[in-house]
């Protein structure tokens, strides 16, 4: 089995969960003997997993020396990218930006994907969520092998009423025109269903897993964290992922547990807003902004947190929650989540219950006795076959061969 | 030809509501009272009242022969004189028909045997005040909370007066011996201990409606051929009261089961006896209980209650505060303190199995193990407050773990 998959985000270049979960599939994958080339929007100096083949989509084959980096991400709405384009512009560096706006760079991407189908030999095609679903329909175009669309996260998740009607549209032209179409939780399948009109028996779940390989997988509980209590939220500091919802935890929290500290890691829209709020709250000193986080920095964000809280007001899945109880740190999610599907050893809320939450972060302070069973829980429950790369691998894997016949 | 011993256990507790940390020293209901009447009413609608009905016409055609034992704590025993006092009555008739044996037990339904004996005692001695004060009767046989019991418990049970206590029939303790047997305590003598079939009450109260299980569909013909074919003198059936219509909905048949099972067994020659006759048996051996058994769980040990760091420091935390409450000389702190000791607290506070997703075990009002902790350790620190009022003028955040404990030791 050969996929030639179509991504936008790959470790290093990260701003969401994306670049974690294509690389967990892609591993997973190959540990199956599955054949992936990967194409990314991104020259890349070379491939971290060492039998990916990773294409670039200027085009070529060989790998590109040629430094054309974009702004270009998944997550941002259009007027976002074109300030952020302006910004690279105005930059010291001279960088080359190709596309207009967003839906150009996505056509863009496109436009290449052809090339590449022609020149890969490939069985089925895979494609993750809208920017990479026109790639996919011109890459069918040319080889006429079945297309796969994989659905991380809808606009409607992202942007709830403020959803961008020409992304919606791309979705469902991507997710109608697919063979096959892969959603990675129950409760974005149902929104598939229920708002893209796409036939049950067509979407399969597949529900992310961990790479029980992770340097810092050693499956050992760990040990309280020093004090002061440290609570963290890590993801994009947008509208979806709910910071504002953490910022009233954090005021409610300081009332009881006075030298407890609050992180909040990750960039995105609302934070100058949130940065605000904090300090109208009078949360100057409790609350530290440490920007975006990637790699060996999240493990030791997570290491250094008494309780991880994601308040996302739409989370199709929420890999930080993996992330956090593979860290050993015990997580509050909502309850509506992706991840809440799977995972039992985590407290479940609804995100807009602050009172709720902070109950439970007060619980996590003042009781060490229940950080150490969600740690110990929450760990021995991820190391579980069925939270592998390999379980989701096998899953996707059964996905082509259905539509491959 | 074995005798058939039937008991059922009839226990709810009072479930706690969700009481957060901002509710400490503000807010002094710990019990959700709605929450408690609605599920009362709903279990004396599907089981109680239709299996006392039930049971009342099988003990009038019998002319006497039909009889069972029940066990009824002290918490289901006031909640439904508070929310269903017509349930009340109906197990006051059934009793009066002399076909009803009563056992004894700890009125609050609670761990006090593997906590602290004096409260142990106490508890014992209120149920059966309870039990005579509703029902006229004082039992002479014992089963503790879960069927808990242990080599230690049995110069206990039988310094409070009893005859016969009722335990698991676990291979760790029997061996090589058959569960269908009374037994003598090894620590106790004159004690009869009588082992659970394990084998034959889990085939009613777990498998009945089990589609998978090779003896589906369990007819009373089927299972009185069973009894009727068991080696031993007499086989002891063990079981929720709730098996009949809650655990086992009505629609999975399990009332015409119950109602057949008379006739059927008495067309094979089997009697059925009570736990207080074979209290009176001479034993055939001694059995010793090293470590305590129960009917939880495969492990039929203590696990499901004390397992796990939560549920050793919630029970700590609580008995700890034991000598302070009973000093209170306070009625109403004394009850909900020992409406605390109920064992479902410490139960819904179980992580053996929640991984595999089996949460429906546990009947738990919460969503995680982890939410009871915190609900039970909120509740029992207002109670802790409420107690010493010099910690009131703390902070609440100082208040930790541990330092209630210290106040009491210095």
């Amino acid at each position: 089995m050969r996929v030639l998959m179509f991504g936008w985000e790959f470790p290093p270049h990260q701003a969401g969960g994306l670049a974690t979960a294509t690389h967990g599939l892609v591993k997973g994958l190959l540990g199956r003997r599955v054949a992936v080339t990967l194409v990314v929007p991104f020259p890349i100096a070379e491939s971290p997993l060492p039998t990916l083949r990773l294409v670039s989509a200027s085009g070529r084959t060989t790998f590109t020396r040629l430094r054309i980096p974009t702004p270009a991400l998944p997550y941002t709405s259009g007027g976002e990218y074109l300030r952020d384009v302006r910004r690279e512009l105005e930059g010291p560096r001279g960088v080359t930006v190709y596309g207009k706006d967003l839906f150009a760079e996505v056509d863009r991407l496109a436009a290449v994907a052809s090339d590449i189908a022609a020149a890969e030999p490939h069985d089925v095609i895979h494609v993750h969520d809208w920017i990479t679903y026109r790639a996919g329909l011109a890459a069918r175009r040319v080889s006429g092998k079945p297309l796969v669309a994989h659905i991380h996260a809808t606009e409607f998740d992202r942007a709830g009423d403020g959803a961008n009607q020409e992304i919606v549209h791309r979705e469902w032209e991507g997710m109608s025109e697919a063979d096959a179409v892969i959603s990675n939780s129950g409760v974005l399948k149902r929104q598939v269903v229920a708002r893209y009109r796409i036939p049950d028996e067509k979407v399969s779940v597949v529900h992310w897993g961990v790479d029980h390989t992770h340097e810092t997988w050693i499956g050992r509980a760990n040990p309280l964290p020093s004090s002061p209590p440290l609570v963290l939220f890590l993801g994009r500091v947008t509208w979806q992922k709910g910071p504002d919802y953490f910022i009233e935890v954090a005021r409610r929290v300081a009332n009881f547990v006075p030298d407890a500290r609050f992180v909040v890691a990750g960039t995105g829209d609302m934070l100058p807003w949130l940065i605000e709020r904090a300090a109208a709250l009078g949360l100057a000193k409790q609350v530290f902004f440490a920007g975006a986080v990637r790699g060996a920095e999240v493990d030791r964000a997570f290491r250094m947190a008494r309780v991880c809280i994601m308040p996302s007001v739409s989370e199709p899945f929420g890999l930080v929650a993996l992330e956090s109880l593979r860290s050993g740190t015990p997580c509050i999610i909502p309850r509506t989540s992706g991840v809440a599907e799977v995972v039992h050893n985590a407290f479940k809320v609804n995100f807009w219950d602050v009172d709720e939450m902070t109950n439970k972060v007060v619980g996590i302070l003042k009781y060490p006795e229940l950080h150490r069973e969600l740690s110990h829980r929450g760990l021995t429950e991820l190391r579980a076959p069925r939270f592998s790369l390999d379980e989701a691998a096998r899953l996707t894997e059964t996905v082509y061969r259905s539509v491959t016949g | 030809m074995p005798d058939i011993c039937l008991y059922c256990q009839v226990h709810q507790p009072y479930r706690l509501r969700r009481y957060r940390f901002f509710d400490i020293g503000t807010d002094t209901d710990y019990f959700d009272v709605e929450a408690n009447r609605s599920i009362l009413r709903k279990v004396a609608a599907k089981c109680y009242l239709p299996a006392n009905q039930l049971l009342l016409r099988m003990i009038e055609d019998s002319s006497g022969t039909f009889r069972l034992a029940l066990s009824i704590t002290g918490t289901v025993l006031e909640q439904l004189a508070d929310a269903a006092p017509e349930t009340l009555e109906s197990f006051q008739r059934l009793v009066a028909t002399g076909a009803v044996e009563l056992l004894g037990e700890t009125y609050y339904h609670s761990l006090a045997s593997l906590a602290d004996r004096d409260e142990f005692e106490q508890q014992v001695v209120l149920h059966r005040m309870t039990i005579h004060k509703w029902f006229g009767k004082w039992p002479t046989v014992f089963r503790n909370t879960e069927l808990i019991y242990s080599d230690d418990l049995a110069s206990v049970v039988a310094g409070l007066g009893f005859q016969g206590v009722l335990v698991e029939g676990a291979e760790r303790a029997l061996g090589w011996r058959l569960p269908n047997f009374v037994y003598e305590a090894a620590t106790a003598p004159g004690l009869v201990v009588i082992p659970r079939n394990y084998q034959l009450s889990d085939d009613v109260g777990f498998r009945f409606s089990n589609r998978n299980w090779h003896g589906w569909p369990l007819t009373a013909d089927r299972y009185a051929s069973w009894i009727a074919s068991s080696p031993g003198d007499s086989v002891h059936l063990f079981v929720d009261y709730e098996t009949f219509g809650e655990h086992q909905w009505a629609d999975t048949g399990i009332f015409e089961f119950l109602g057949h099972l008379p006739a059927e067994c008495a067309r094979r020659g089997i009697s059925f006896v009570h736990p207080r006759d074979l209290a009176k048996r001479q034993p055939v051996d001694k059995l010793a209980f090293p470590t305590p058994t129960s009917w939880a769980d495969t492990e039929r040990d203590v696990t499901a209650w004390l397992g796990n760091g939560l549920q050793h420091a919630a029970q700590q935390r609580l008995y700890a505060l034991r000598d302070r409450v009973l000093l209170s000389g306070d009625r109403r702190t004394i009850e909900r303190w020992r409406r605390l000791t109920t064992s479902d607290h410490l139960y819904y506070m179980c992580t053996k199995w929640f991984s595999d997703g089996d949460v429906h075990k546990y009947f738990s009002p919460y969503d995680t193990p982890y939410d009871a902790f915190i609900a039970f350790m909120n509740v029992v620190e207002d109670l802790e407050q409420a107690l010493a009022p010099q910690l009131v003028e703390q902070p609440p955040h100082l208040a930790w773990p541990g330092y209630g404990e210290m106040a009491c030791m210095a």
